[in-house]
């Protein structure tokens, strides 16, 4: 218990948590016992076999699930549900389509009863982050997929979360606007500092983007590895010599152990 | 340099003019198919009528049904009908249509109210308006009140049933996203719930329209003194096909044109939906 007043926020803890659904064929288990910490600020990559429950951790974390056993603390209090500290990116972007881009960011912002004026001057400056300023009265269905993505992050850094959850943010993207999101998120999460929990099947994207990477095992779930990565950003896996590389093997290795016998024969 | 250039002035004149063209030609067409078909049927009819082989009483010519149109319009009869029956149709419909609207918002997001009256409400959906006409007429007389009850309950059953089911097609990641991002129950209410729900709650009003002109003719079928139904009961008693004919041509045309303004008025408001 090392909660102190003047630690930056957004300390996730994830303690001895155990999620299970009840369908058809009775109780599975979704995520086995996990316990894990996401430290103020940093940037977890969480990386895993498909069904091994990266989205149900997530979502755990985001207050939509209430784990079976266990307990997820954001800054000390037990997540009891939704709520605006926690901040979720989703693939389908979840834009609302009745909405201008504006009046999607201006949706956040309306909780802290602003004047008409200040609101739609922050939900400009939160398009402009995302350098959509010339887009703020274009519906989502006029918008490019990335662009659309952008708006979404927009949205949900307007609202200055703690915590931000991005699950597989970029697989409906394609690999040239997934860099340009890569370096656009990058940058407006150093400047609001949240702690970011970032899913994704992408191991190049992983290592590109986080200080920690998280690998899962196969279902039912659970956390098997852990890499810091303290390497310089911008990266590049060519670039960052070879000890990224060597990660990437291994972390491939761990997801796919069969191809990997197959490539030693 | 000139080859890559070429290409490109087309490609920003043609599609201009493409567009253009394109959207002319299916606007017209839009407009010209029904009258090709409507064409195609009153020459039939023409056909049939000037080679006598059906007896006037039981088909009517064209010019028949025409001269039978005006004839109604000069005696006055035809605006007393059509008024009197446009005007049930919409104090019915609205009456209908907003505790459709309303009790389908209810029973698709409060539990209590759902487990009260779902069960009964789907009782209540194949029982056809002609059946209700006895009843309606013991409850509110022969007067005004029993056509609303009829049209109403007509169209409030569909209404509720579409709003309803609307409200449970309400993308679960939109709630997601409204909650995380702060928003009171109430505000996602009205600004995500509904116009999520939007497009179910038009397809159902726009059923309702139909059903108003249909059940108002049941009802004014039996016990009525007035309107196209009762007219057109009047006209078998005095075998007058050619009125028959004309009232419901009149019909047809009146839904028809009554459904193209909900339609159009539901694409105004739910804009999001085309594309
Ligand atoms: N609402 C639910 N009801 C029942 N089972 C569920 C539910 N959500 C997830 N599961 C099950 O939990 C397990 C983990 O699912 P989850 O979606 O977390 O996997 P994932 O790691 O995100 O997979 P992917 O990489 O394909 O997105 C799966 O076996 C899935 O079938
Ligand atoms: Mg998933």
């Amino acid at each position: 218990m090392m909660t102190d007043a003047t630690q930056p926020k957004g300390r996730v803890e994830i303690d001895d948590v155990v999620i299970r659904f009840t369908g058809k064929q009775g109780r599975v288990t979704a995520l086995e016992r996990t316990s894990h910490a996401l430290e103020p600020g940093t940037f977890t990559a969480l990386i895993g076999p498909s069904g091994c429950g990266k989205s149900t951790l997530m979502n755990a974390i985001a207050g939509f699930v209430t784990p079976a056993e266990g307990a997820i603390r954001l800054d000390g209090r037990a997540i009891t549900g939704p709520s605006p500290e926690v901040g979720v990116i989703f693939q389908q972007y979840a834009l609302f389509p009745w909405f201008t881009a504006l009046n999607n960011v201006r949706y956040g912002l309306k909780q802290f009863g602003l004047s008409k004026r200040e609101e739609i001057d922050r939900a400009r400056a939160a398009l402009a982050e995302v350098g959509l300023e010339a887009h703020a009265d274009k519906y989502p269905q006029q918008l490019s997929g990335g662009m659309k993505q952008r708006v979404a992050i927009a949205r949900t850094f307007a609202v200055e979360p703690k915590v931000l959850l991005m699950d597989e943010p970029f697989g409906a993207l394609d690999a040239q606007t997934r860099l340009v999101m890569h370096d656009l998120l990058l940058g407006i999460w150093r400047k609001h500092k949240a702690t970011v929990l970032f899913v994704t099947h992408d191991v190049d994207e992983a290592l590109l983007l986080a200080d920690h990477v998280q690998v899962m095992s196969h279902a039912p779930g659970r956390l098997i590895r852990h890499y810091h990565l303290t390497q310089e950003r911008p990266r590049a896996l060519s670039r960052s010599g070879n000890e990224l590389l060597e990660i990437r093997d291994e972390i491939l290795g761990l997801l796919h152990p069969k191809t990997m016998l197959a490539d030693a024969l | 340099m000139a080859v890559t250039e070429h290409p490109g002035t087309q490609n920003s004149a043609t599609p201009r003019f493409a567009q253009l063209l394109t959207k002319g030609l299916r606007s017209g067409a839009t407009l010209g198919l029904p009258l090709i078909s409507f064409a195609f049927i009153l020459g039939i009819w023409t056909l049939v009528g000037l080679s006598g082989v059906v007896k006037e009483a039981i088909f009517p010519a064209p010019w028949s049904v025409w001269s039978a149109t005006v004839e109604m319009w000069q005696n006055g009869t035809l605006q007393t009908d059509l008024a009197k029956s446009l005007g049930r149709a919409a104090v019915g419909f609205s009456i209908g249509g907003t505790l459709g609207v309303t009790l389908g918002l209810m029973t698709g997001r409060v539990a209590l109210v759902r487990t009260l009256l779902n069960p009964f409400l789907n009782l209540l959906r194949p029982i056809p308006a002609i059946a209700l006409v006895p009843v309606a007429i013991v409850w509110f007389g022969i007067g005004e009140g029993s056509k609303y009850f009829v049209v109403s309950y007509t169209v409030f059953l569909t209404v509720w049933f579409n709003t309803h089911h609307g409200m449970q097609y309400v993308p679960e990641t939109y709630l997601r996203a409204s909650r995380t991002l702060g928003a009171s129950r109430l505000r996602e209410f009205l600004t995500v719930v509904l116009p999520a729900a939007a497009p179910h709650i038009f397809a159902g009003i726009r059923l309702g329209v139909a059903l108003a002109f249909l059940s108002l003719v049941a009802a004014e079928l039996s016990g009525a003194s007035s309107g196209i139904g009762f007219r057109l009961q009047e006209a078998r008693q005095y075998v007058r096909t050619d009125r028959m004919f004309s009232l419901l041509i009149l019909l047809g045309i009146l839904g028809a044109l009554a459904d193209l303004i909900v339609h159009w008025i539901g694409k105004k408001l739910v804009h999001w939906e085309q594309g």
